[in-house]
């Protein structure tokens, strides 16, 4: 049984759900919040399927996904967040890193991209 | 050319030789604590100078508007947009009983009313609306508009002055050492990401941290230090450096087996990539290029940029860094550039302001390619910054009364140089009795 969080051929991935966050800075804090075991089981099964997710998602216009699609979107980009933490830290943070809430992402900024 | 530089792709002269009115010396530290100097900058330089605001595809509109604040010139100004098209700043100073005109950082307005006691003001600052006009005597309206500022345009870069009638254009002020930047596509980089903060540093040495590329194997170790080319010795030295009368430049080398040091990634379909990155990449970054390959909605042909890119024409080249005195940086890639302030607020005081621009992509796949790339450079952002407050402390506890430099640091010892000559030019003005 699904919730139809996400689209039901990604049904599997809704224990994952908790990264579908909708702007950069709820993104970042999530990931510092997060243990590095967290964060590579999230990878791991979005990377286990990563081709596919991003072909359907190529399928709609970046302005107008339909909100379980556009939750899987969200999550696509959590991937991104965590990037970072993955390949170069191996930990949630920067290390030696400037305090990430202290670095301020302008969300309203008229000239980022809304999605 | 300077007939002494990189001879053709080989070993750079040393900096001493090309800049030996820099000196080789060590750095005071005197003007990175202390409040005096900080004094001798804001009038000698800040309250004279062109400083980079913004981007004009932010008020496209006539009304659209957004207030800068600069603490080094004294002043508050709103940047707004006309209804014949022009940028105008006014000091957001009603001139009433001076309060603030506007209270918003951005938006948009018919006309600028100032909350306090409804008078109101055109576009242009020029006063239109004064409720209860008689029971004012002799009020002359065309005497009591907002105070202006100057302001230009570069290649969509907004520009501010606070002098009113500034001693240079900007154009005389940018284009002897950018003219051959001009025909850059940054109109055509049209996502952008910012982010601010204030850092309890000096902006010089907030700017220092970015103008030198010694660090990046140390700070950048875990992350993008490969991106970058390095000499059997690991040292990664730029390509070349150019210091003009004010401003400095920067051309760096890249490693094309990474993803930060390709430009053509996700520009174009390229094979060598794709191998390289079974085995220099890692699984994210991989992912990245394969879904951003091609889904930019331009194209970037390296021959259509202008000749002041990768001015040296190194095959490697991966991006050059551009400082616009005093405080804009700009990092010129082909496919991407980043813009920053480094915006003094106190002697120990600086708003960061990073932007980078992206063009847009076509699709989810290209835009999980640009918050790859974004991502990483927020965290390396986070690299940079996470040194400035201690060596600010370090400077302030006064253990040392110099730094000492490598001769690849030589913007720092360039941007030092200038803001000393400045002042030193300015004083001697105002001995005589000028300005």
């Amino acid at each position: 049984m699904t919730s139809g969080i996400l689209p039901s051929e990604f049904a599997a991935l809704e224990p994952f759900a908790h990264w579908a966050l909708s702007t950069e800075t709820a993104r970042n804090h999530h990931r510092y919040e997060s243990t590095v075991a967290d964060i590579e089981a999230f990878v791991d099964a979005m990377l286990a399927r990563f081709d596919e997710i991003v072909a359907r998602l190529n399928e709609f216009p970046l302005d107008a996904m339909p909100p379980q699609w556009q939750r899987l979107y969200w999550m696509l980009l959590s991937v991104a967040e965590v990037a970072p933490a993955v390949e170069f830290y191996h930990r949630p943070d920067v290390p030696d890193g400037y305090d990430t809430h202290r670095f301020v992402a302008d969300e309203d900024f008229p000239l980022r991209p809304r999605m | 050319m300077d007939a002494t530089a990189n001879n053709g792709g080989g070993q750079l002269s040393r900096m001493r030789d090309r800049f030996p009115e820099l000196g080789s010396g060590v750095l005071p530290v005197e003007p990175y604590i202390s409040p005096a100097y900080f004094e001798l900058e804001k009038r000698h330089i800040f309250k004279r100078v062109w400083q980079h605001v913004g981007r004009e595809s932010e008020i496209p509109n006539p009304g659209d508007f957004f207030v800068v604040d600069l603490p080094a010139s004294d002043a508050s100004l709103i940047v707004v947009r006309g209804h014949d098209g022009v940028i105008r700043a006014l000091h957001n100073v009603c001139s009433h009983r001076l309060n603030k005109v506007v209270y918003e950082s951005r938006g948009s307005v018919r006309r600028l009313n100032c909350k306090f006691h409804g008078w109101s003001y055109d576009l242009t600052g020029r006063l239109v609306g004064v409720p209860d006009e008689k029971y004012f005597s002799g009020l002359d309206r065309e005497q009591c508009g907002m105070t202006p500022a100057s302001a230009d345009l570069w290649q969509g870069f907004i520009f501010v002055n606070v002098d009113p009638h500034p001693a240079m254009s900007l154009n005389d002020f940018l284009r002897p050492v950018y003219a051959d930047l001009e025909g850059y596509p940054f109109e055509k980089m049209t996502n952008c990401y910012r982010w601010r903060t204030v850092v309890n540093c000096n902006w010089k040495l907030a700017l220092d941290a970015f103008q030198e590329t010694y660090h990046v194997r140390y700070v950048h170790g875990r992350s993008i230090a490969d991106a970058l080319r390095s000499d059997e010795e690991g040292s990664m030295l730029p390509i070349d450096c150019l210091c003009g009368d004010v401003h400095r430049r920067l051309s760096m080398a890249g490693n094309p087996k990474t993803v930060y040091g390709n430009p053509k990634a996700a520009t174009t379909v390229d094979k060598s990539t794709a191998q390289a990155g079974t085995q220099r990449v890692g699984k994210i970054a991989s992912a990245a290029l394969r879904a951003g390959r091609g889904a930019t909605k331009l194209s970037f042909n390296p021959a259509d940029l202008p000749p002041g890119i990768n001015w040296r024409k190194d095959p490697d080249w991966v991006f050059d860094i551009n400082v616009f005195f005093p405080d804009f940086y700009v990092s010129t890639r082909p496919n991407y550039y980043q813009a920053y302030n480094f915006r003094p607020i106190a002697h120990n005081r600086t708003l960061f302001d990073a932007r980078v621009y992206y063009p847009e992509m076509k699709n989810a796949g290209g835009r999980f390619y640009q918050e790859y790339m974004k991502c990483v450079l927020r965290d390396v952002l986070l690299e940079d910054l996470g040194t400035l407050e201690q060596i600010q402390a370090g400077c302030e506890t006064g253990p040392k009364t110099h730094m000492i430099l490598h001769d690849y640091e030589v913007m720092v010892r360039h941007n030092a140089h200038v803001v000393e000559r400045l002042i030193r030019e300015g004083e001697a003005r105002a001995q005589v009795g000028l300005s």
